[in-house]
């Protein structure tokens, strides 16, 4: 239908307006604000909790999923709705457990405390913390069923749906399985949108303070390049504010011996990988074998979990080498180890990351190559502001800190690991060197410098593709982000409909910087901003290319001779397994 | 009965070559309304609608104290299946379901046979599992498409976007039996099937016309010291007056609902509250869950009206109670939820010392 103007009056103000909106989002554009509970940006309204409800025309009608017609006339505060809200918040505030939840939640959406909640919350089920990745508190829940939109839509992995009916209704997992043994990923989108805290991260943080306070433990922090752009919001600073200084602060204010960046893991993964892309390729002409081509990244472990467990018989696709969070782990216990003399017994190596998947991968089976579990703890960016918080660290004035030395160093192709399409970009930068010996760029930009930028791979958009010819080859890249995409790109694999050389998948939209173990509130519009800030980060780095960053050169000459020597194939990479079988 | 009368699908052999406007402009001029409970009029509905993709036969009648369509399956499915191959034509349809409810699921093979034998289109019956929002047609569709029942958010309405998002037209089983008789000689567009049932010495199903005084029903089934009835569930509660009538919009000023036709009446021995209280346990237990106020609100009813089994309610119980009862429906999403307190609203006003004698 075709969009036109019309007019309505919200708290009495004349307001001209496109047809096809809500009624929220008119009242959010003119500066109108509404209170919600199930409604969050990027999702569809379904108009569960009813808290939204406004008075149009008299009646009460709920804001989020009814449009505006012609000569409404909208009350958004007025007695009636007062009082219809009142009544609403005091049922759906009986079935918040925590009341601190409760109060933050009606203080953010500017409702009146309400002292009294006249109901005594439901009798309900106890935590369910089989997973080492994600655990659900169903007594927590007021089913506003964020979560399951993002499990079922954006993802299409359906490990959580709404079980049973009425008053039993919960967000369960099918045939009341625990959700270990679901089809859960572990890329923890749910809890990203829990409004309450139901479903949340498996919280290490007890494990961590013991170690801190161990003396004979050498307590080593890696931090993931996503954290920086997003740890500012949870101390109230603006979305995409670059931290990186007053977090390396805060950590050593907390007792880690060492702050390292996982940037240079990045840069490592980039070494091995885009090697192993060109190999793949260089083999797979040669003996005309197309079998394992095209190449999937292997840096997210939540589009690895998801591969195992939805299309086993494709993860020899995947690259194997391990992921940044792994790769640093397996150095740290064996370069690093040596060089400085400590038993690697007592090095606690913990992962501080924009990601619950990453807990699983920690505990890999495989992921100890080197005699010792590559990393011990993988916390959230919420934990480690919990953590930050726990001390009472003024983080905003905290002074900017530097990263400690070797394994501090990463160059910009680390840093953009965070955004969807940074680990492909990253790649074509070096391995366009690696093939021509000429550093990648796209002629000069506009203050005469040579523009190394690859835009095409940037951006929110869920599927990218691009084409880049690399001296005589031409490849042909796709850049993928969200797991109901992921099932396009492998259709399309699957069907012989396109023929790609190299696909990188993020399982959650907008890549690490939007993942499951961010701050809250996440929406694209965050996550856009939390992307500018990565590149701008990328753009004052003195190295940009992974192969330039003189740690990483040292790395290899010292120890790991070359990329995909045989240490490295020890050390850095690994195996997959079929996980279809476990659901 | 009219509906009751022999079928050859005489009339579907009579129509079947005319052209989809003459039906649905003839079923306009019939004045026939729909039987679901909504009284919406059938040609008005198909006219708008037309062409559709699906047609959906609503057989789940599960509204306590409704069972006239069980009726209308039992001893006439030949007419609905003409009356679903007349739909078929008029509105262009590709497919046809019959979505019966699960405990008449004996009645199955029969429909499939009259489909075989009667029918050149396709028409599939499928089997509900039971819940009481598969009734309302947009739970309904959900649960066709393999969904979880539950309401979707009107609009956009069946005729728009329907089952499997393709436009929808979605029409109760007693309203596709009465079609074929529109060709027919006598038809009466104002007869309506009612199932009485409670204190009365023949409870079953009458066809009455709209707008016969409750008193005929009433000695038709043979009521004894009739205290009040209640319409179904959700269509409210009132004295047996011999004088209400039997209308939509004279119910409708009176604060309740006909709704599908089902009728519950109640001797001077019964308690009108806690009847209301058995009802509130429907709801709480049938509600799909969706909407926090349908939800929340009908259980949060039943803790209050559960205390009347032991003592009698404080003030600021009954305060609560009366609160409750105008926020359920404004927050609820679908019809359902907007009418799951009609049976108090309408009971605490013509009842009310029923309710005062239960306050301290």
């Amino acid at each position: 239908m075709p969009k036109k103007k019309i007019k309505l009056t919200i708290d009495g103000k004349k307001i001209t307006a496109l047809t096809g909106q809500t009624i929220l989002k008119v009242a959010q554009k003119n500066g109108i604000k509404i209170p919600t509970l199930c409604y969050h940006e990027d999702l569809k309204p379904e108009g569960r909790c009813g808290v939204c409800g406004v008075e149009v025309n008299g009646k009460i009608k709920t804001s989020c999923n009814n449009l505006i017609q012609a000569g409404m006339i909208i009350k958004t505060n007025s007695k009636k709705v007062q009082e219809y809200r009142k009544t609403n918040v005091q049922l759906v505030g009986s079935n918040f457990a925590r009341e601190e939840a409760f109060k933050k939640w009606l203080k953010l959406e500017n409702l009146p405390d309400i002292q009294e909640l006249r109901f005594k919350p439901k009798e309900k089920e106890k935590i369910d913390c089989s997973a080492c990745d994600i655990s659900i508190d169903f007594s927590k829940c007021v089913l506003c069923g964020r979560c399951i939109q993002k499990c079922r839509d954006t993802q299409s992995v359906n490990a959580i749906c709404f079980a049973q009916r009425a008053n039993a209704m919960k967000v369960g997992t099918y045939f009341d399985k625990k959700i270990i043994n679901t089809t859960c990923v572990g890329c923890g989108q749910c809890a990203l949108v829990c409004p309450t805290g139901a479903i949340k991260e498996r919280d290490y943080i007890n494990e961590v303070e013991k170690a801190l306070a161990d003396k004979k433990k050498h307590v080593i922090i890696q931090t993931a390049p996503s954290l920086r752009v997003a740890l500012g919001e949870e101390f109230n600073l603006p979305a995409g504010t670059l931290v990186t200084g007053q977090m390396i602060n805060a950590l050593r204010k907390l007792g880690f011996d060492k702050i390292f960046d996982t940037n240079f893991g990045a840069d490592l993964t980039i070494m091995e990988e885009a090697n192993e892309l060109i190999y793949r390729i260089k083999s797979s002409s040669s003996q005309k074998n197309n079998k394992e081509m095209p190449m999937f990244t292997s840096c997210c472990p939540g589009w690895v979990n998801f591969l195992e467990t939805f299309y086993p018989e494709m993860r020899k696709h995947l690259s194997a080498c391990k992921s940044p969070q792994q790769m640093f782990g397996a150095i740290v216990k064996t370069y690093y180890a040596q060089k400085f003399k400590i038993n690697p017994q007592n090095i606690i190596v913990v992962s501080a990351m924009p990601c619950t998947a990453k807990k699983y991968e920690a505990r890999r089976k495989e992921m100890n190559s080197s005699g010792y579990q590559d990393v011990d703890y993988a916390l959230t960016t919420r934990e480690i502001a919990r953590l930050i918080k726990k001390k009472n660290i003024d983080f905003k004035k905290l002074k900017n800190e530097e990263f400690d030395l070797p394994l501090g160093q990463a160059s910009g192709g680390g840093a953009i690991f965070g955004a969807s399409g940074g680990v492909m970009e990253s790649a074509i930068r070096t391995a366009h060197y690696i093939l021509t010996g000429k550093e990648f760029t796209k002629g000069l930009d506009r203050s005469g410098e040579k523009n190394i930028e690859y835009t095409a791979v940037r951006g929110i958009q869920g599927i990218k593709k691009a084409t880049i010819k690399i001296g005589t080859l031409k490849l042909n890249l796709a850049v993928v982000q969200g797991l109901a995409n992921a099932r396009k790109i492998l259709a399309e694999i699957k069907n012989k409909k396109a023929k790609y050389h190299f696909v990188e998948v993020m399982a959650c939209p907008g890549g690490c910087i939007g993942g499951g173990g961010q701050p809250q509130p996440t929406t694209m519009e965050i996550v856009k901003k939390r992307a500018s800030a990565i590149y701008q980060q990328d753009r004052i780095l003195k190295f940009r290319q992974a192969h330039n960053n003189p740690q990483i050169q040292q790395l290899y000459q010292e120890f790991l001779k070359k990329p995909l020597s045989k240490k490295s194939h020890k050390l850095l990479h690994t195996t997959y397994k079929d996980k279809s079988k476990r659901v | 009965m009219q509906i009751l009368v022999k079928n050859n699908f005489q009339t579907w052999k009579k129509i079947k070559n005319l052209s989809s406007q003459k039906i649905i402009e003839k079923i306009k001029q019939s004045g026939l309304n729909g039987r679901g409970g909504a009284n919406f009029p059938v040609g008005k509905k198909w006219k708008f609608s037309y062409p559709v993709k699906y047609l959906i036969c609503n057989a789940d009648e599960s509204e306590p104290g409704t069972f006239k369509d069980h009726f209308v399956l039992k001893h006439c499915p030949e007419l609905v299946i003409e009356g679903i191959n007349i739909g078929i034509k008029a509105l262009k349809v590709e497919t046809a379901y019959i979505y019966l409810r699960e405990e008449y699921k004996k009645l199955k093979p029969e429909f499939e046979s009259i489909i075989k034998k009667h029918s050149p289109y396709n028409i599939k019956v499928i089997i509900g599992a039971g819940a009481y929002i598969c009734g309302e047609e947009t739970g309904q569709i959900n649960s066709l498409e393999g969904l979880r029942a539950e309401s979707r958010h009107k609009p956009p309405y069946p005729a728009e976007k329907g089952l499997f998002d393709k436009k929808t037209c979605v029409n109760n089983i007693e309203t596709f039996a009465r079609i074929p008789l529109i060709w027919q000689k006598g038809f009466n567009p104002k007869l309506l099937l009612f199932s009485i049932s409670g204190d009365v010495e023949k409870p079953g199903v009458y066809e009455i016309e709209v707008g016969t005084k409750l008193a005929k029903l009433l000695n038709l089934a043979q009521a004894k010291n009739p205290k009040a009835i209640f319409l179904g569930a959700s269509g409210g509660c009132f004295p047996a007056d011999p004088n209400f009538i039997l209308n939509h919009e004279y119910i409708k000023n009176k604060g309740g609902l006909l709704g599908a036709g089902g009728l519950i009446v109640l001797n001077q021995t019964r308690d009108i509250v806690d009847t209301c209280r058995s009802i509130i346990q429907f709801f709480t237990d049938e509600n799909c869950g969706k909407c926090t106020p349908c939800r929340e609100g009908n259980f949060r009813l039943l803790q209050l009206f559960q205390v009347i089994l032991s003592r009698k309610w404080t003030k600021e119980e009954f305060e609560w109670i009366k609160k409750l009862i105008q926020f359920i429906p404004q927050g609820s999403q679908c019809a359902l939820g907007q009418s799951s307190t009609l049976h108090l609203s309408t009971a605490l006003k013509y009842f009310k010392n029923d309710f005062l004698a239960k306050i301290e």
